[in-house]
């Protein structure tokens, strides 16, 4: 009875093989144990010896051909015995298999082929500046090790390295908004029904250690988002939400890391600051005249073009809101309560004066921040503005450029906004909402003239700031836009 | 070579170094007393046991060449005389211990094809339940204590199995057998230190078939002749070649008496010939074709046929072991092929005793 | 209850188990006539004579092993390592026969096998002979691993390995066979796999064993002179390691350190550390510390070796750090 021969495993991780030579001939009689062929396998050269006793009726393969594990390479049988049906399947089962290398499985070597190209880079070479640091010896030696205070020997330090709050140097716990809190502290919360977002503990950077926790009961999940404008949507509490309704009913818009920050540092803001509003209704018209005279300078000049900080061939412009980022500073200056924040420990009054202007971008909003604004030119705001709105625009703020203001202004004035109230940007102690410049009638030595008014709500944080330092801040920027010449002045 | 006490009084030749002596075979030694017919019976059981243990092999090198075993396996193909001989010089309640060459042995000592082939393929039914393989036979009813992966690691074992028959009295003998690589490693030389020191009732059979895997003797060894290291322990030896069974048992049986009788460990080298390579992934280049030849034509398997044929035991009943042999090695193979595989749930209590330690 | 050193409270623990069962027998280097290298073994070879108490050449892979085949066939050997040091040139026989033959064999034979000696530092003997060889031999399936840290514990974990049907290894140390301890009279077996609270606390657990154990309760005292409350954890059992008194310790105090000798990379603290937490994740209020032997080679000069060991002031200091971020 005739059978195929296939192509044995020769060795433990054999894949395939190069049959090399045959060292029998069809019509040969085979013994067990004969030698059939040698094979070239990845490691070494095989011999494939017979298992079975018979006549060697067909060769399937030839001398030189890789042949797999399993693929039929010869038919042995009884003299004279007809094999083709045989030779048929097997030439079937040969043409199915894949001739292209396959990737051996795990375990089986790679055959070892021209070095990769992707080497690693060679290791970088020691910093020569120790080496350099030497101290000759008494005997004129150099000293070849690095001075001690160089050296950090690991072996005291390895086990006590640790990195959590309140070791490391500083951030100010925050550390984007997440809360330091221990596997126990979260724990304890959960049972006790505390929602630790935006909470700060007693413990180093801002940390919730377990004896906070008591204190912290009753604190509340998530409030509605606050107003960025009237008439925005308020969104319900997520708990009074109905499930995300059937693609009938609502577009779902999963949320991008801009609105969950918005959200969370929004919210944080009117959970915890008590905000309460102050607003004023100034003449705006000396303000418009001096805008208009600025930029006509710049345009005669040329300076426009060259002054434009986006780098396009409009000319420069200043913009009212330019004018009041100034003013504001200003103000600021002169009313240096209002430039503070609160912190549980102490109110800070900063020396520096560095401003948040909202900037509105395509689905959200972003605070760059104008630093030392009093101490700029309203040409250079305008033109640090400008740029950092592009910038905004096109996603390329750095996280440095958009935090650490000391207080922030908004202005919807752009979208037809009279009036509004805005949300303080936390740790800020306060934030000037400013609507449009309007046209209406006013009274003037008796009579009803055209006049220019612009009104401007200031949202204040009633822990650093009071009715009446806010009202000192308004009444001052009152005086700097009536008589915008202060604003250069100071 | 200085005459040495020690050896002056085992039975056969050896107390000069020349290794021409090994060419001479003794005849094969009737038991004393035995009638001529019960002779050949013997020899007749012998050489069945070395045509199983030479079926069983080629078999196990086609399952393994069809995937059916995995990993390591080393053939006994050529070496059947020096395990089959030296067991039939046992009783059977004696020890044996070998190394990962270990399928022939313990057939020889009396493990049945079917828990040697299923552990090889990896079963449950296995001696070892599929755990152990090809290098781990173990069988605790017919004492035969393993099959080890670590050359030299069974050898101080091999003295601890004897240490305790001589602590009980119970007159037990342990065989230890390993290969003549084993000889250069601490194992080997504290095993038999220890043996010598104690007087333990235990035989070292050196399985000298020439190569430690790829290396021949001559590059292994310093000082060829294996058995002269007992000289150094102050221990009996012995040294022949391994073609007769008939001489192996009646060797090996005079160190196996001086054991059980004296307590008195022996080193006795036997030279041998492995007719595969030293495992499935060894194309065996190091020896020629010419050399393997050579060593085929002093096949003990054609050997023991040849003297039985020539004795009158007679074709037929040859041809009825053969035919017994390749039943028992189907059936082997069958029993292997259906049995059921082991699950995770036999890892923990073969790990440890009562509960699981972590 | 009598009070006892360590060293004879192993000797009672052996002396008894040969006594109640022949297939007992102690071997190793110099625990015969030379009355034991730390005179554990003093007075044995005269009681049970040359066949039960056993002198060994120097040949720790050779006796070992023949350790593991005596008892593969139904003995029940001690074998003594002088100091688990030299366990290292048998580490083929412990990790290769040992730990496996259980399982090569299917279940087939079991070693029921007692290796103990001295282990880790001793007093300025350099860096070969102060390894803490217990972090090599927890790690491996098929032994168990105990520690004791006090002379009651030393005989009832001692009579417990023996009895055990699997390889127990006994790691005890050469600082503390001197020390002094209550040992219960009578039949006294510690069952291996129990810690045991040796000081009771609320604001961390200190876990440790052997010859830390004792660093951790000074650490514990030197901590309540500052208001501090430590509750020192004696593992006794590395291996079975009792993860639930660990746990049950964690849930109250929410802080650990653990304290052993040994180098810092993985071995017997990082393990304690896993388990706690992934078995007490949120009961942690701090991460866990490990305090080791620093990480280099023991060295000779005294000094340095105290300074590498660790010390009940690295115990507090970690304890404070871990404070400084509050407490429960």
């Amino acid at each position: 009875m005739a059978k195929i021969l296939d192509m044995p495993k020769l060795s433990p991780t054999m894949e395939e093989g190069v049959l090399s030579a045959w060292h029998k001939k069809e019509g040969d009689e085979i013994a067990v144990d004969d030698l059939l062929a040698e094979v070239e396998t990845d490691k070494a050269t095989m011999e494939f010896r017979a298992f079975d006793k018979g006549t060697l009726l067909k060769l399937l393969v030839q001398a030189g051909a890789n042949v797999k594990l399993g693929q039929p390479v010869a038919i042995v049988g009884a003299p004279g015995e007809d094999v083709s049906a045989l030779a048929a399947q097997a030439g079937a089962a040969v043409a199915s298999a894949p001739h292209e290398k396959q990737a051996p499985a795990t375990g089986a070597p790679q055959t070892p082929s021209a070095p990769s190209a992707a080497k690693a880079p060679p290791p970088a070479t020691q910093p020569q500046a120790r080496a350099a640091e030497s101290q000759p010896t008494p005997a004129g030696r150099v000293e070849t090790l690095a001075p001690p205070a160089q050296r950090r020997p690991p072996v005291v330090n390895v086990l006590e390295r640790t990195s959590y709050a309140g070791e490391a140097p500083a951030g100010n716990g925050h550390d984007g908004g997440r809360v330091l809190a221990s596997p126990y502290v979260r724990k304890v919360a959960r049972e006790m029904g505390i929602d630790l977002q935006g909470a700060q503990g007693s413990g180093p950077g801002g940390r919730v250690v377990p004896a906070d926790l008591e204190a912290m009961r009753g604190r509340t999940p998530a409030a509605p988002l606050a107003r960025i404008a009237p008439g925005a949507e308020t969104l319900a509490p997520a708990a009074a939400r109905a499930a995300v309704p059937a693609a009938e009913e609502a577009e779902v818009r999963p949320l991008s890391p801009m609105r969950k920050t918005i959200a969370r540092r929004l919210t944080e803001s009117k959970q915890t600051v008590p905000h309460f509003y102050l607003s004023i209704d100034v003449d705006a018209s000396q303000l418009v005249r001096l805008r208009e005279q600025i930029n006509g300078e710049l345009a005669s000049s040329g300076d426009g073009k060259a002054a434009n900080g986006t780098g396009d061939a409009a000319p420069l412009k200043v913009s009212v809101n330019d004018l009041l980022i100034k003013a504001c500073a200003v103000a600021l200056v002169h009313v240096p309560e209002c430039n503070a924040s609160f912190t549980p420990e102490a109110i800070l009054l900063h020396r520096r004066v560095d401003v948040s202007v909202a900037v509105a971008i395509p689905d959200g909003l972003v605070t760059p921040v104008v630093r030392r604004a009093d101490q700029k030119s309203v040409v250079a705001i305008a033109r640090e503005v400008r740029e950092l709105a592009a910038r905004a625009r096109a996603r390329k703020l750095k996280p440095e450029e958009m935090s650490d203001g000391t207080f922030s202004i908004s202005n919807l004035g752009m979208f037809g906004i009279d009036e509004f109230a805005a949300v303080i940007n936390p740790p800020e102690g306060a934030i000037l909402a400013v609507g449009q410049v309007r046209d209406v009638p006013v009274v003037q030595d008796g009579k009803v003239v055209p006049g220019k008014r612009l009104a401007m709500t200031l949202s204040c944080d009633h822990r650093v700031v009071d009715g009446a330092v806010g009202a000192a801040f308004l009444a001052e920027l009152r005086r700097l836009i009536e008589h915008p010449l202060r604003v250069l002045t100071g | 070579m200085p005459a040495d006490s020690n050896i002056a009084h085992v039975a056969t030749e050896q107390s000069t170094p020349a290794p021409q002596t090994l060419g001479a075979s003794a005849s094969p030694a009737a038991t004393p007393g035995a009638a001529p017919g019960a002779e050949l019976e013997h020899l007749a059981h012998l050489y069945r046991e070395m045509l199983l243990i030479r079926r069983i092999e080629e078999e196990s090198a086609r399952a393994y060449a069809e995937g059916k075993i995995g990993g390591f396996l080393h053939l006994y193909i050529g070496q059947e005389a020096v395990g089959v001989g030296s067991i039939a010089a046992l009783r059977p309640d004696d020890y044996v211990i070998t190394t990962y060459r270990d399928h022939g042995i313990a057939l020889a000592k009396g493990m049945s094809p079917r828990a040697l082939m299923a552990e090889l393929f990896g079963k449950a039914t296995g001696c070892s339940h599929g755990l152990g393989g090809s290098m781990h036979m173990f069988d605790k009813e017919h004492h035969m204590l393993g099959g080890y992966g670590i050359v030299g690691g069974h050898i101080p074992l091999a003295a601890g199995v004897a240490f305790a028959s001589k602590y009980r009295g119970d007159g037990r003998v342990t065989l230890c057998l390993f290969g003549e690589g084993a000889v250069s490693i601490g194992g080997f030389h504290e095993g038999l230190s220890l043996a010598a020191l104690w007087k333990l009732p235990i035989v070292f059979i050196c399985e000298n078939n020439e190569y430690s895997m790829g290396t021949p003797l001559s590059r292994s060894m310093s000082v060829e002749d294996v058995s002269l290291k007992a000289l150094g322990y102050g221990m009996d030896r012995d040294r022949f070649f391994a073609d007769d069974v008939l001489e192996v048992e009646q060797r090996i049986g005079e160190a196996v008496k001086r054991a059980r009788e004296q307590s008195l460990p022996t080193l006795v080298e036997v030279r041998t010939y492995r007719f595969r390579g030293h495992s499935m992934s060894d194309p065996a280049k190091y020896r020629t074709q010419a050399e393997l030849e050579e060593h085929k034509k002093r096949d003990p398997l054609h050997r023991a046929r040849a003297l039985l044929v020539e004795k009158g035991y007679g074709e037929p009943r040859l041809d009825g072991i053969e035919k017994s042999v390749e039943a028992e090695v189907a059936d082997a193979i069958k029993f292997a092929d259906e049995s059921p595989e082991p699950t995770l749930a036999d890892l923990e209590p073969t790990t440890y005793k009562g509960p699981f330690a972590y | 209850m009598a009070t006892m050193r360590f060293r004879e409270a192993l000797r009672e623990a052996m002396i008894e188990e040969m006594e109640r069962d022949e297939r007992v027998f102690l071997m190793g280097e110099e625990v015969g006539h030379y009355q034991g290298a730390y005179k554990v073994s003093e007075g044995m070879l005269e009681k049970f004579g040359p066949k039960r108490v056993i002198d060994t050449p120097i040949a720790e892979g050779g006796f070992a092993g023949i350790g593991v085949g005596a008892a593969m066939v139904g003995l029940r050997p001690i074998v003594e390592f002088m100091t688990w040091n030299f366990s290292a040139v048998a580490f083929d026989q412990i990790l290769n026969n040992a730990a496996k033959v259980r399982q090569m064999s299917g279940g087939q034979f079991d070693c029921p096998i007692v290796f103990r000696g001295p282990n880790a530092s001793a007093r300025q003997v350099g860096s070969q002979h102060s390894h803490a060889m217990e972090h090599f031999y927890a790690t491996v399936p098929g032994l168990k691993v105990v520690a004791p840290a006090f002379p009651g514990d030393a005989k009832g974990l001692l009579k417990a390995a023996v009895r055990d049907d699997n390889p127990v290894l006994v790691m005890e140390s050469e600082t503390m066979y001197a020390l002094k301890g209550e040992v219960p009279d009578g039949e006294h077996v510690v069952e291996l796999g129990k810690a045991q609270i040796v000081r009771h606390g609320t604001d961390v657990t200190l876990a440790a064993y052997s010859r830390a154990t004792h660093v951790a309760l000074d650490a514990a005292a030197a901590l309540e002179k500052e208001g501090i409350s430590a509750e020192v954890v004696d593992l006794r059992s590395l291996r079975p390691l009792d993860e639930n008194t660990l746990v049950a310790s964690v849930e109250r105090t929410h802080r650990m350190v653990v304290v052993h000798e040994g180098w810092p990379y993985g071995g017997v603290g990082a393990e304690v550390a896993d388990r706690v937490q992934r078995l007490a994740f949120d009961a942690l209020d701090a991460p866990i510390l490990r305090v080791a032997t620093l990480d280099v080679p023991m060295p000779y000069s005294s000094k340095l070796e105290q300074a590498c060991m660790p010390q009940p002031d690295r115990v507090v200091a970690a304890v404070k750090r871990l404070l400084v971020r509050g407490r429960a």
